[in-house]
């Protein structure tokens, strides 16, 4: 019998699709062959660029390659590598094919659970929210119909896909809730800013509030806001939150351009956001952020490493999202300077910041130490950026 | 019973091919699912096996709500990984061979450092 205790197997909420033995296995094997991708075969694309795509690219080009766009030209046509690149995409599409298929089983069930959900919180949709184009134009990270896609009535399908998904994608290593992300930004805040009590806070980009909750626990006196584009995954957030008996108001809003009043807010927060949206969106974002911000307010975003922090053979293996899983801003959104944007969107560049926090789930055993295509959370760090109001 | 609700196959946006001819990016998909659906049934024998074991019958309907606990997910796990060492043999193989073929383009200077570094 699982339980809710076991730091290796995933919470069992309220509104977390049940799966059958051979459903289960099938998970577990996509977790296994990511697992395997990143411990044993990833290691050796950076073999195959010493020993065949670098000599080759100083070859053709009479200098060796320094930047990651360099390795990527080196590399891109490596038998290895494109091997390696064509395993990784199909673990990514197995994965979602592998929690489509309990979803899809038990939809009108989930449908009627999420229905039933009680009212500690609120859940409040707008069915007239124009999706954004960087959500519409391709199906993030490879999941059928994004965040926002509704394949029937009052829909929580890909709010309970991605739940299950992360858990896979992540190989267990965000936690039983999925919410290292979360934890480790409140835990960066808490150290810095120890006297900070936020009355209000707001997580951008909430998607099933696997991050949101820890604010609950972090701050309990303070009311928490989420909000995100998709439908489904607000409508199984607010069931996923009611079910732990957590107090959350969710609404189905665009982080740039928010119905909240000037000054709401004293945190505004997001985790693993940035990068889904655009250049255009990201500062409309921050200067929506500066709006909503009380005066010495705090804006964070959790995102992984710039590539400007990282060797450049490893900024390359990051980058690898960007081309092969659907991931169109992942490569821009690197190369962000958080101090101009906090110029560029009325703050004083003063008080931006960047930082690095280890991840606050415990479990080093499972990391691989590197990050590498397909394994965001393999540093064992999340990269913090924002600003003070 | 109520009438099956079909989700999205294809995520949006346009797939990248991996190899000159796009059938063979269609035959990986297919042996890896294939690798998957293996572990699959072998996952279902190990609970057949666990059940009797147990002295417990294994009907359908139990091995079907059969939920391995931890100590069995760890046996599972390291089963796939070398399962998965024996599948991926040729992948494998190509790594050693280049791993091999990275040492030799290190300068001997380099190995001195690096074992006077402690590595």
């Amino acid at each position: 019998m699982q339980t809710n205790q076991d730091l290796s197997t995933q919470f069992r909420h309220g509104v977390l699709p049940q799966t059958t033995s051979d459903e289960f296995s099938r998970q577990e094997f996509v977790k296994s062959l990511k697992f395997h991708l990143a411990s044993k075969v990833s290691l050796g694309n950076q073999d195959a660029f010493e020993a065949r795509a670098k000599p080759a690219f100083t070859k053709t080009t009479g200098a060796e390659p320094e930047t990651y766009a360099d390795i990527r030209r080196a590399m891109s046509d490596d038998p290895y590598y494109r091997f390696w690149s064509a395993m990784q995409r199909n673990s990514q599409e197995m994965m979602w094919k592998s929690v489509q298929i309990p979803v899809e089983r038990q939809l009108p069930e989930l449908i009627a659970k999420a229905g039933e959900a009680g009212g500690k919180g609120t859940l409040k949709l707008n069915p007239e929210l124009e999706i954004p184009r960087y959500h519409r134009g391709v199906d993030i990270h490879c999941m059928p119909g994004g965040y926002h896609t509704e394949f029937t009535a009052d829909d929580v399908a890909n709010g309970a896909v991605y739940d299950s998904a992360v858990y896979i994608y992540a190989m267990g290593r965000m936690g039983p809730l999925n919410s290292d992300i979360g934890d480790t930004t409140i835990a960066w805040i808490k150290e810095n800013h120890p006297d900070f009590k936020p009355r209000r806070i707001l997580d951008m980009g909430c998607s099933v509030g696997h991050s949101t909750l820890s604010y609950c626990d972090a701050w309990p006196e303070a009311e928490i806001f989420a909000i995100d584009v998709g439908a489904p995954v607000l409508r199984y957030a607010h069931a996923r939150a009611e079910s732990m008996g957590k107090s959350v108001h969710f609404s189905q809003q665009n982080a740039e351009a928010t119905d909240f009043e000037d000054g709401t807010f004293d945190l505004i927060v997001s985790h693993i956001l940035v990068h889904e949206t655009s250049n255009a969106a990201m500062r409309n974002i921050m200067r929506e952020c500066n709006r909503l911000l009380t005066p010495g307010g705090l804006a964070v975003h959790a995102e992984t490493p710039p590539y400007r922090d990282l060797p450049a053979y490893d900024a390359f293996m990051l980058d690898w999202d960007t081309r092969n899983n659907n991931e169109p801003y992942w490569g821009a959104s690197h190369e962000l300077v958080t101090a101009d944007i906090a110029a560029e969107c009325g703050f004083d560049p003063a008080k931006s910041f960047e930082a690095y926090q280890p991840s606050a789930f415990e479990a080093t055993e499972r990391r691989t130490k590197v990050f590498q295509g397909g394994d965001f959370g393999g540093g064992g760090a999340w990269w913090l950026w924002g600003v003070q109001k | 019973m109520a009438e099956t609700i079909t989700l999205q196959k294809k995520a949006r946006g346009e797939r990248p091919q991996y190899f000159a001819d796009p059938a063979i990016d269609k035959a990986l998909s297919i042996t890896l699912a294939l690798a998957g659906e293996v572990a699959v049934l072998r996952d279902r024998i190990d609970t057949i096996e666990r059940l009797a074991e147990a002295g417990q019958s294994p009907t359908r309907a139990a091995v079907d709500a059969y939920v391995p606990d931890a100590a069995v997910r760890a046996a599972r796990d390291a089963w796939r990984d070398s399962y998965l060492d024996t599948v991926l043999r040729i992948i494998h193989q190509e790594r050693e061979e280049l791993e091999q073929r990275a040492a030799d383009t290190k300068p001997y200077a380099a190995v001195i450092d690096e074992v006077e570094a402690g590595g």
